[in-house]
């Protein structure tokens, strides 16, 4: 008989999670977690504030480390991660969150090229990628703008162009759509579609219904730590 | 593409020293005065140490013999002396010599020695040691070596002054050791602080490098770079300080008369010296921007 666990070992996964537990001074984030998700999958992460959602992000950019169980990205277990080799795991891995986290003093052709300038790339590589990421969320003629002088639309996409611009495997979002009104949702939304559609997995993190209604994709819903259900929407 | 990085990292150093250009202007005068003080205690050292080889230098001792001595004896005295490898050099002063050395130096006091009919002053040798045997310790265990030769009536050297002078030289080395110490360690403090000022002033965009991939080193060198510039131009300026108020106090010495000659004595540092002292600002600075980094916790994930 094949046991879940098993499942899970053979698959061609993206992400897997084996009985993940984490705690804050004794209280519970996370509790048995075991999911996977797939290459190229479109996940969204549901659940009230404090379901453990933004715990789970965190555990997969190695932000955090379970008291048990064990990650895997792309076959390899963070859990085996030296400190040195986080960055990395996080080079691989872009994250959009609910506040952008953009430099105000820089401009956004700056805050986009710094995932390619902390790695190395050269003058060449970073304007043609910087520029490919700009186009892609439609703001390249705004590149020598600063971050305030955006709209929070526009500031939550240079955040999305600075998550994609050097071709992360995974994108994680952290409620993107929490500071955003219904049709700049759906703008971002589409936007995520997009790079999904190009080979991203994705997995949103949100409670936002108007974004569980636009995506149709398969749904994780956690309360209290725990996995509620495992919904598969088919688009 | 390490020029880019390395350019970038200059850039973000230069950036956090601008940003902060009150804390950074602060920084620097309270290092470059504390550096200063502890360079008062340096200079102050170097100075004494080299009056102290100075005076050892002209240091002789006086070898004084007992009136009835035949002339061999006073030979093989001689002989003696000559052998021992702590003397450099010596010269025989006889009766008469030093009876007329008297009355040249102090003519007015002469009247004094006519009145006891003979010569009273006793024949001597003037020994000058060698070079390694000039140390206050050395002279007693030669003076005292010297003064149980048969024929030796009394040894004599200035042996208060030489060992005064050895004595303050020693404690102004432990002070220069214990306040360098104290006020090294109240350097890194303030330089510890204005970088952990500047990590607070940085820190979203410190975990946005985190997020984004960027190494521990990557974040860690801006801020290393910017405590060893507030090292470097706080340990500079104190330089210069202390060159101003070295400068200042010859040219009072100079003008009043009664420390006549002694400012062609005072010495400021050698360059060699300078570098050492800049280049110890620099680590120093480096050290409190590492201890601020390990405080902050950057880069462990």
């Amino acid at each position: 008989m094949v046991t879940p666990v098993r499942r899970l070992l053979l698959s061609p996964s993206m992400i897997q999670l084996f009985h993940v537990s984490k705690y804050y001074d004794r209280r519970l984030a996370l509790s048995d977690v075991t999911l996977e998700i797939g290459k190229g999958e479109f996940v969204l992460l549901m659940g009230p504030s404090g379901a453990g959602k933004s715990t789970l992000l965190k555990l997969l950019i190695g932000a955090e480390r379970p008291e048990e169980g064990q990650i895997l990205v792309q076959g390899r277990s963070l859990s085996k991660l030296r400190p040195s080799e986080i960055p990395l795991l996080r080079r691989k891995i872009g994250v959009v969150l609910q506040d952008f986290r953009l430099l105000p003093k820089k401009t956004v052709f700056d805050n986009v090229s710094l995932p390619l300038l902390v790695q190395g790339a050269s003058t060449v590589e970073i304007r043609r990628k910087v520029t490919d990421a700009l186009r892609s969320v439609g703001l390249d003629h705004k590149k020598d703008l600063f971050p305030p002088g955006l709209s929070t639309g526009e500031q939550q996409r240079v955040c999305i162009a600075r998550a994609i611009v050097n071709g992360p495997i995974v994108l994680l979002a952290d409620e993107p759509t929490g500071n955003l009104d219904p049709e700049l949702t759906s703008e971002i939304i589409e936007l995520f579609k997009s790079i999904n559609a190009r080979g991203t997995t994705i997995i949103v993190a949100t409670h936002d219904p108007n974004v569980l209604a636009q995506v149709n994709r398969r749904v994780i819903t956690l309360d209290q730590g725990k996995v509620v259900s495992r919904e598969q929407v088919c688009s | 593409m390490l020029v880019r990085r390395l350019l970038y990292l200059l850039r973000e150093a230069v950036a956090n020293v601008l940003t902060n250009r009150t804390t950074t202007v602060v920084a620097v005068a309270t290092t470059a005065f504390t550096f200063a003080c502890v360079g008062v205690f340096l200079l102050l050292y170097v100075n004494l140490k080299t009056m102290a080889s100075s005076l050892e230098q002209d240091i002789q001792v006086m070898v004084y013999l007992q009136d009835d001595l035949t002339e061999q004896t006073r030979s093989e005295i001689e002989l003696q002396l000559k052998a021992d490898r702590a003397v450099g050099s010596l010269i025989f002063v006889s009766k008469e010599r030093a009876l007329a050395d008297f009355q040249s130096q102090f003519p007015a006091e002469s009247h004094l020695l006519q009145g006891l009919g003979q010569n009273p002053l006793p024949a001597s040798f003037v020994v000058t040691l060698a070079v390694e045997s000039r140390s206050s310790d050395a002279m007693r265990r030669w003076a005292n070596r010297a003064q149980s030769i048969p024929g030796v009536a009394q040894v004599q050297y200035n042996q208060e002054w030489v060992e005064a002078l050895a004595g303050i030289v020693r404690y102004i080395e432990v002070a220069a050791i214990i306040v360098g110490l104290i006020l090294s360690a109240a350097s890194v403090t303030i330089i510890a602080n204005t970088i952990r000022l500047a990590l607070y002033s940085r820190r979203e965009e410190i975990e946005i490098l985190g997020l984004i991939g960027a190494s521990t080193t990557f974040i860690r060198v801006p801020y290393l770079l910017e405590g060893a510039a507030l090292g470097l131009l706080g340990s500079a300026l104190s330089l210069v300080i202390l060159k101003a108020g070295f400068e200042l106090f010859r040219h009072e010495i100079r003008s009043a008369s009664r420390f006549l000659g002694v400012d062609a004595l005072l010495t400021f540092f050698p360059f060699q010296m300078c570098v050492v002292l800049v280049c110890v600002g620099l680590f120093l600075g480096c050290a409190g921007s590492f201890l601020s980094l390990l405080r902050f916790g950057e880069g462990r994930a």
